[in-house]
């Protein structure tokens, strides 16, 4: 009986790490999200890019951008909540809209048509995958270091 | 008049006792006292460094005082957990998991790692029972041999690594540097507050606070106490129905792993991993600041962990500073403070095998007096 109650425990505590994990997984998957000001198209429909856009991720510093510019904020989690400040025209007035989304969990660099996003097109037009290309291996890259007494000189 | 200079005598000799047990931190003491000054560094600056050292480093060192418990002397195969811990930090690299979750996830994939290697130090460390620290030494370049298979071969090949910023550009194995700028002191920053621009990690503090009274709690339970019988004479400790070898096991067990979260810690505060150097001397430097605290193989509390942290990043701040402002090359003082970190680990385990030795000796004197006088006794009888 007192075994049995042991293991029950055992198999509890490892239910809970094993959940602790999955929901780690979960709130802690990082993405990096590009955004976009420009021109795009859709099923034929052409939608412009905006004279100006000031986007704002959590606390981070606003990504300015102009016509054909492209900024870049870290997200954490699979709710990306972005603050986008638009301005249409030259000496226009910016107006703020806040979006809410969520992202694909398996895109660790995702790109956002901000325009179209506004304009309301389908997820497919307005988001997309961003692989960054790996730069050419050197002869550098290759060379590991194990030197033990490499921490002589090094921080603690 | 007597009782007086008996009183004087005892008092110099405790004095004396006293500063030889303090022996280490005492010198440290004056090594800091001179050479802050000469190193020129500002009191605030110096703060900031010794206390986000603290952070840093401090769980690390306490992970050191389970094993001395059970009188497993210094825990040189800490580096065992230190290693899972880098494991468990790339795969969660590789995964993207970042802040404070990838750290919490890294924690729970290291656990593994760290318990399959701490059973296995244990086992080998009860089969060479009396020579721990040169055995679990040793064991730990053996088992650093393993690691570099793993991370240098099977990782990209066997091991399914998909980011090509981790992964070296043929293909497989794992770059020099991994990057934990998402990690980077995310612990650290969390809840941090600055007093006079020394910035506090309370965060940190907070988790290592933990550990001291998780430390103090488990002394006092019954594993805790059967370490400490283990760790006073083994054979009692089996004639009292103690399963000393299980109980040893469970220390290195409890060690590694500890060892492994602090590691993490560490890292997360240094932003990167070197991944094939960053553990090789973590080991030999924590040993040291616990010494430099005014522990010894057999004989260790938390609060010479703190008051070895302090006063060896101190040294370890202020000497090449120093040394560039004394002799004019910065290396000199960069070769003493490594040269002063195996000194001090030198010095104590001289100090531990001649007390050991002496103790031996005096209870030879002790028994061979004894028979002396039984013999003396027999005889008058007669």
């Amino acid at each position: 009986m007192k075994n049995k109650r042991k293991l029950l425990f055992r198999i509890a505590a490892l239910l809970i790490v094993l959940a602790v994990a999955g929901t780690m997984f979960v709130i802690g998957r990082g993405h990096t999200i590009y955004f976009d000001n420009k021109e795009t198209s859709y099923n034929g429909q052409t939608v412009a890019p905006f004279y100006n856009v000031k986007v704002t991720v959590g606390d981070q510093k606003p990504a300015k951008l102009s016509k054909g510019d492209r900024g870049m904020a870290d997200l954490m989690g699979q709710t990306l909540s972005v603050t986008l400040e638009i301005t249409d025209s030259e000496g226009g007035t910016p107006h703020a809209h806040k979006v809410s989304m969520k992202v694909p969990y398996n895109m660790d660099g995702i790109a956002i048509n901000v325009p179209a996003l506004m304009a309301g097109l389908p997820q497919d037009a307005y988001l997309s995958e961003f692989v960054i290309k790996e730069p050419e291996p050197t002869a550098e890259d290759e060379e590991i270091v194990t030197d033990e007494l490499e921490n002589i000189g090094g921080d603690l | 008049m007597n009782e007086n200079n008996t009183n004087k005598k005892n008092g110099s000799l405790d004095i004396l006792t006293l500063a030889q047990r303090f022996s280490v931190p005492l010198m440290f003491i004056i090594i800091c006292a001179i050479c802050i000054p000469v190193s020129g560094l500002s009191m605030n600056m110096l703060l900031d460094e010794i206390v986000t050292r603290m952070g840093r480093n401090a769980f690390l060192i306490l992970s050191l005082l389970i094993p001395i418990m059970a009188g497993m002397g210094l825990n040189f195969g800490m580096t065992l957990g230190a290693m899972a811990a880098e494991i468990a930090l790339i795969f969660v690299s590789d995964w993207q998991i970042v802040g404070i979750p990838g750290m919490v996830l890294a924690a729970i994939v290291s656990v593994p790692i760290s318990v399959l290697l701490g059973v296995f130090c244990g086992k080998i460390l009860n089969e060479a029972k009396g020579r721990e620290m040169i055995t679990s030494y040793i064991m730990s370049f053996f088992v650093n041999g393993i690691y570099q298979l793993v991370v240098l071969y099977l990782m990209g090949s066997i091991i399914p690594i998909k980011h090509g910023a981790i992964k070296l550009p043929r293909g497989y194995g794992i770059r020099n540097t991994v990057s934990l700028l998402n990690m980077r002191q995310k612990l650290d920053n969390l809840l941090a507050i600055r007093i006079h621009g020394v910035k506090i990690p309370v965060a940190t503090f907070i988790i290592i606070a933990l550990l001291c009274l998780f430390i103090v709690w488990f002394s006092r339970t019954k594993l805790g106490q059967d370490m400490r019988a283990v760790g006073q004479d083994m054979e009692v400790a089996r004639d009292a129905g103690i399963n000393v070898d299980r109980t040893r096991i469970i220390s290195i067990v409890m060690s590694t792993v500890l060892a492994g979260f602090g590691m993490i810690i560490y890292l997360q505060n240094m932003g990167n991993i070197a991944t094939y150097s960053a553990h090789s001397q973590i080991g030999m430097f924590c040993i040291a600041a616990l010494l430099v605290g005014g522990a010894s193989v057999d004989r260790a509390s938390i609060g010479n962990v703190f008051l070895g942290v302090i006063l060896f990043h101190t040294m370890f701040i202020v000497a090449p500073k120093a040394g560039a402002v004394i002799t004019g090359d910065s290396m000199i003082g960069e070769y003493f403070r490594v040269f002063v970190s195996y000194a001090v680990i030198t010095v104590a385990l001289i100090m531990y095998e001649t007390n050991k030795r002496r103790q031996k000796k005096t209870a030879g004197q002790q028994l061979a007096q004894a028979q002396k006088e039984e013999a003396a006794g027999k005889e008058g009888e007669a």
